[in-house]
């Protein structure tokens, strides 16, 4: 009774992505407003990854935004799940977990590829304004590589005083950053506080990196407590 | 010629893939699936971008460390998945009939 179903609703839904894909024909040329960014972001920020200069730049209120919410993530989940170390009320001592340890190889592997990773993140962060990536990706993929070690090593346990307060002065360096614009530069985050230098340089795009870094130490910290967290 | 060889060797990495897919499909339990999933989804991977290498010499080194990342994680969380499988007591097929790993935890115990 179910097969018949399930292969109905298979056709339905190739019929339904048939469509959209025959009907698909590429645009030629862009929309006013793409165009207008395309031809903006080059010229006046000096960045040749226009979405990282959209939203750090243009849209920087947006992000600023958006790793406030992060941090809300963070904090509901620690509000949640974080409440294990508070006294049992029937006085009775907690019975330790027994831990699984992980085997040899993962513990290995681990130890091999978390400087590949981090590596990785690292140059994700800081070619954002040249190439795709940026803060938050990077910072997700410094979350990956924390998860990786949580799942080698069971027993560690992470240091949330430091990634709290390293977040806290990322997050705060950001909005100092985002203040200087406004005062160097002709508005909040504006990355023109810094010379633009050259085109497609590693050290260009004014203040875009130095944002992008900050973005990726906050991302990467509140990611990873909240992995943590999860742990239970 | 290098694309003859270079599209030969992304079909056979295709057709790897495609039977991982249908053992994910088709396979009676975790560990099954499991099995055919990493091994044939590692030599397809492998294959298809040796494929590609051959079709741009230029990205050889990229590849190859590509493969190499490939090679590094995916046998070692297929491993992470099953034990965790086996240690939460995840049913096997009937058909299955020896637990090596359990014998070998039993052997601990009673040494112990």
């Amino acid at each position: 009774m179910r097969r018949p179903f399930i292969i109905l609703a298979v056709m339905l839904f190739a019929a339904l992505f048939a469509g959209i894909a025959i009907d698909y024909t590429e645009r030629q040329s862009l929309r006013p407003l793409a165009a207008n960014y395309v031809k903006r972001v080059p010229q006046e920020l000096g960045a040749p990854n226009i979405i990282t200069g959209i939203l750090l730049t243009y849209r920087g209120f947006d992000t600023l935004g958006e790793v406030a919410v992060l941090f809300m993530v963070a904090a509901g989940v620690g509000l949640v799940l974080g409440e294990r170390s508070l006294p049992r009320r029937d006085d009775v001592p907690a019975e330790p977990e027994e831990i699984i340890p992980s085997t040899e190889l993962v513990q290995n592997g681990a130890a091999v590829l978390f400087p590949l990773i981090s590596i990785f993140a690292a140059y994700i962060i800081m070619n954002g304004h040249l190439s795709a990536g940026g803060g938050f990706q990077g910072g997700a993929i410094i979350a990956s590589g924390v998860m990786l070690l949580l799942l080698a090593r069971p027993e560690y346990r992470i240091d949330h005083g430091f990634l709290g307060t390293t977040e806290s002065l990322a997050g705060v360096l950001f909005v100092l950053a985002g203040i200087a614009g406004l005062i160097f530069a002709g508005g909040f985050l504006d990355s023109r506080m810094l010379p633009l230098g050259q085109f497609g340089a590693f050290f260009s795009a004014g203040a875009i990196p130095i944002i992008s870094v900050l973005l990726g130490v906050k991302v990467g910290c509140e990611l990873s407590v909240i992995i943590d967290r999860f742990r239970g | 010629m290098a694309e003859l060889i270079g599209s030969i060797l992304i079909l056979l990495g295709a057709i790897f893939l495609f039977s991982a897919g249908l053992g994910l499909l088709r396979m009676p339990d975790v560990f099954t699936r499991l099995q055919a999933g990493t091994k044939a989804s590692t030599l397809g991977n492998m294959l298809v971008l040796s494929g590609v290498a051959f079709y741009h010499p230029g990205w050889s080194l990229k590849l190859l460390i590509v493969i190499y990342f490939v090679l590094l994680t995916n046998p070692i969380s297929s491993h992470a998945l099953a034990r965790a499988a086996h240690a939460i007591g995840v049913p096997m097929t009937r058909a299955t009939v020896t637990d090596a790993l359990r014998d070998a935890r039993e052997t601990d115990r009673s040494a112990r």
